[in-house]
């Protein structure tokens, strides 16, 4: 057992996945995957600092989709946690088999529309939601384990299409 | 949302000196603890308040480094708890601010402590005794059987 959540959300390491997520998938590791982060020294020792008792390792996406295999076999569970739709693509596109992505949180930003409360995606979103979909992967919208888990394409039908 | 407290109305300005404190939380706790405090020691005034309320990293990074743009002898965050996205954008914040010193599990006799100690410690000299005096507040008194 080892990735126990791969997870879309533009905050990465905060108090929903610590607190809950981590609660019911007492995570070992969190792989934060974003090449952003990874190059820079001071964000990358914020996030390493971020989860007291679990092991934080910061990688850019060519380095984690490498790594992704290896880490599916290793002991105690794991978190993967990107930014947005398109690093998620990227990471699949560069060979990561990520089954099923839990979508957390992409916040309003202009020329975002609401698809709920803690989902605001664009056209660019949509594209890359669309690629994932196709490439046969799920897309599950539920911010904490506590909350209902719904299919992205049932709420945004627009991305059936 | 960013409240600045109590502005106007006193008169008085603060001391050179105060300390000035931002605190960013989830959902409506920071204007809870204030109220709460407010019932202890009356109108306070000089702390400003954010919610992390549907915002994203870039844009709670923002408000806060917006909320403590006028701070020019640094100051205090307090944030919930450590780890939470109020605490990481608040060090991402903090980088273009060499004296803000953050404070995390913020409870009430911590904001309590900090109103009576800001007009005479630093920001650093605060931040350690706040540490102290909310690790202390928290303590364990178990029940008599009759």
């Amino acid at each position: 057992m080892s990735w126990a959540l791969h997870r879309i959300d533009d905050r990465l390491i905060h108090g929903q996945v610590l607190v809950a997520w981590g609660a019911r998938l007492n995570p070992a590791r969190i792989w934060v995957v974003d090449d952003g982060v990874a190059a820079s020294d001071w964000e990358r020792e914020l996030f390493r600092e971020a989860a007291p008792g679990i092991e934080v390792r910061v990688a850019g996406v060519a380095e984690a989709a490498l790594a992704h295999a290896a880490e599916a076999a290793a002991a105690g569970a794991a978190f993967l946690l990107v930014r947005d739709l398109g690093t998620a693509r990227r990471l699949a596109e560069a060979g990561a088999a990520v089954e099923e992505w839990n979508v957390g949180g992409l916040h309003y930003a202009p020329g975002k529309e609401k698809v709920n409360d803690y989902v605001y995606l664009d056209a660019r979103d949509r594209e890359d939601a669309r690629v994932l979909l196709h490439a046969g992967g799920r897309l599950v919208v539920q911010d904490v384990p506590a909350s209902r888990a719904q299919p992205l394409v049932t709420l945004d039908p627009a991305l059936a299409t | 949302m960013t409240l600045p407290m109590g502005t106007e109305g006193s008169g008085e300005t603060p001391p050179a000196t105060r300390v000035p404190a931002l605190i960013v939380t989830h959902a409506d706790l920071a204007q809870a603890l204030v109220r709460a405090a407010e019932r202890v020691v009356g109108r306070i005034e000089d702390v400003t308040l954010l919610s992390n309320e549907g915002l994203s990293r870039d844009d709670l990074e923002d408000a806060i480094e917006a909320s403590i743009q006028g701070w020019t002898h640094g100051g205090l965050l307090l944030t919930d708890f450590w780890g939470g996205s109020c605490h990481t954008c608040g060090a991402s914040a903090a980088r273009r601010h060499g004296e803000l010193v953050i404070v995390t599990g913020i409870n009430l006799p911590l904001l309590l402590d900090y109103l009576y100690n800001r007009d005479r410690l630093s920001a650093p000299e605060l931040a350690e005794r706040l540490q102290q005096k909310g690790r202390d507040s928290i303590r364990v008194q178990r029940g008599v059987p009759a």
